[in-house]
């Protein structure tokens, strides 16, 4: 009954997975085209066609950089549910995603998209080695979340400053060729590797969500999540659980620092800000929830590029920090959050 | 020669915050990561003040911790709500915002270019621009946050702050205000910081953003947590190895684009063993819960 069960299991996701992925390089290759006309008509349909398109840049701009905050968001989350601290130093599991995919891009000469896997793959084995070498001493100390944030953030200095010596300080690039010019689009531009952002991280997110939801593993995330020692009584081994979380929330961060690096330069200081958006977006959100962490990610790119469309660039980190404060002062618990007993403030 | 004190000088200024960031994290127990937010407030006030105003930078040293301190009550308002990771979390937004305002208020601070020519401090008419000069004026004041720090902590008053450390809700029960005890020692340890960034500014007479990072307020955290948190001995030996020691890598002949990673490397590497090995420190007793 159980196998029965966990086979028809496996064929829907393995259904949906392809559908998935045909839909993805439809996408990105041949289909832009008429999924780009449908929504034009769409959008002509409701009459906002000759609308202030400065507002329809801003809110595309907004889409992009948040669905960057979002993936690092999910993966923080992931990591979270298990664990329960701040894993800062995953910012340095994005930042080394966009120096390994240079490394195996660039220097190595690898195939673009087979360098970008294995920079996936090298960036999830980094968070695991993190979790084993560093945070399981302190699990069997028992320390407090505290303990576990300021360790995080010796990682982090560690291994930011351990790019700069290999890789120099100065800022590198994925580019190979000229600068495409964008799709006009509802009177806003927006380039291939735009789209391509957007759309693979909502793929991602929908696939991390399917496995969340959907499997044996995710079932178990989730139990070590609610119950640490309830599922250990049933027979989770919580530190295998906890690992994969990590395989799973590193690999999200370095497919969101490839991501990003197609978009702007490499340098060894994006970590830094990218993982206080992440947990911004993911306490915005609600922490520890998965749709939380897309929608603060979201919410937070949107609000950021509005700030700086109104303000100046320069303030960008202030804003995330202004409505961060706003929110563990007057909702901590996030928009999407649930107050347990055990998690108010 | 002239180095070596130039060393001493920049310590004895950490060691005047770590001295002032001991009194909130290790006795109180409250983890506050914006340390250095209050002396870039300290910094800039007292260099704006003598550079716009000719003010006496005397007087600036007074009105900048003043004005860190009341940023330090305007921060401890809404610490007093959070606890544990998530109070670290505001008070480390607290450094970015004032970081970013120091670099883009550029009517005011001039943002990334600085502000250069800062005029140094003066007795009766003589100049305090001799190292030597300068090093007994800075120990001067480590004296001054050491004995006023000092006699808090050995006070009944600080007594209760290592009660609000050791259970809050205890303290609590005994009667004691704890909101209005944080607010004291928030208020007390950004003056003492408010002093160090205007000592920092009068000294080097040129100041930017860049000093004023977030990375200096966790430096200074570990320096807390290295000589050990609620040993006022262990903030000043801290501080004085972790200034000195890295020196030493500038005179094994590495050019300073390596000296300056390495530094940081062993900075981020030693606060992962102590958080391991030693959360007490060198001379601590009491570490994180």
């Amino acid at each position: 009954m159980q196998s029965k069960r966990t086979k028809k299991l496996k064929g829907k996701i393995l259904f949906i997975l392809v559908t998935i992925g045909i839909l993805h390089v439809l996408i990105i290759n041949n289909g832009l085209q008429t999924i780009k006309s449908i929504i034009q008509k769409i959008y002509r349909f409701v009459g906002i066609m000759n609308t202030d398109s400065s507002m329809i840049q801003i809110f595309i701009n907004g889409l992009i950089t948040g669905s960057i905050y979002a993936l690092i968001a999910l993966g923080f989350t992931i990591i979270y549910r298990t664990v329960k601290f701040f894993h800062f130093a995953h910012g340095i599991v994005y930042a080394a995603g966009a120096y390994l995919a240079y490394a195996f891009f660039i220097f190595l000469r690898i195939n673009r998209f087979i360098s970008f896997f294995l920079a996936i793959i090298v960036a999830a084995l980094l968070g695991v080695c993190i979790d084993r070498l560093v945070y399981v001493p302190l699990r069997k100390y028992k320390t407090s979340n505290l303990v576990f944030l300021l360790t995080s953030f010796g990682v982090f200095i560690f291994l930011q400053n351990l790019l700069q010596l290999i890789f120099g300080a100065q800022i590198l690039t994925l580019r190979t060729g000229p600068i495409k010019e964008g799709h006009h689009f509802l009177g806003a531009v927006i380039t291939d590797n735009q789209i391509l952002i957007i759309v693979s991280s909502l793929v991602l997110f929908f696939l991390c969500w399917l496995f969340i939801q959907k499997t044996k593993f995710g079932k178990a995330i989730r139990a070590v999540s609610d119950d640490p020692i309830g599922a250990r009584v049933v027979g989770i081994n919580s530190e295998k659980i906890i690992m994969i979380a990590f395989a799973i929330g590193s690999a999200l961060a370095g497919a969101a620092g490839i991501l990003i690096s197609l978009e702007t330069n490499i340098e060894p200081t994006m970590g830094f800000s990218a993982i206080l958006k992440g947990i911004i977006a993911s306490i915005i959100g609600g922490i520890g929830s998965i749709p939380g962490a897309l929608f603060g990610g979201l919410f937070l790119g949107v609000a950021e590029n509005l700030g700086i469309w109104q303000i100046q660039a320069g303030w960008k980190d202030a804003i995330a920090f202004v409505i961060l404060i706003l929110f563990l002062l007057f909702r901590p618990s996030g928009i999407m959050g649930i107050k347990t007993e055990k998690e108010k403030l | 020669m002239d180095y070596l004190i130039h060393i001493l000088i920049i310590a004895g200024i950490y060691t005047i915050l770590s001295l002032s960031l001991n009194l909130i994290v290790g006795y109180t127990g409250l983890a506050a990561l914006g340390h250095i937010a209050f002396a870039c407030i300290g910094a800039y006030t007292s260099s704006l003040l003598a550079l716009n105003f000719g003010i006496s930078p005397w007087m600036g040293l007074i009105a900048g911790a003043i004005l860190a301190s009341t940023l330090g009550a305007i921060v401890a308002y809404p610490s007093l709500r959070l606890k544990g990771d998530y109070l670290a979390l505001a008070t480390f937004g607290l450094g970015v915002i004032v970081y970013s305002i120091a670099k883009n208020w550029v009517s005011l601070t001039r943002g990334p270019m600085g502000l250069p020519g800062i005029p140094s401090f003066s007795i009766f008419g003589y100049q305090i621009s001799n190292v030597w000069s300068y090093l007994i004026l800075v120990l001067l004041f480590v004296l001054l946050t050491y004995i006023v720090i000092k006699n808090i902590t050995n006070s009944p008053f600080g007594r209760i702050l290592k009660g609000i450390r050791e259970d809050e809700i205890a303290s609590l029960a005994m009667g004691k205000s704890v909101n209005k005890y944080k607010l004291i020692v928030f208020v007390v340890g950004a003056f003492f910081a408010g002093i160090a960034g205007s000592l920092y500014a009068h000294y080097i007479s040129f100041i930017d953003p860049s000093s004023f990072t977030i990375m200096e307020s966790i430096t200074v955290l570990l320096m807390v947590v290295f000589g050990g948190m609620g040993s006022l001995k262990g903030s000043i030996v801290g501080a004085f190895l972790l200034v000195v020691l890295p020196e030493l890598l500038r005179f094994l002949g590495m050019p300073s684009s390596i000296a300056a990673p390495l530094r940081q490397m062993i900075y981020g590497l030693l606060l992962v063993v102590l958080m391991i090995w030693r959360p007490q420190g060198l001379l601590g007793k009491y570490k994180f819960k």
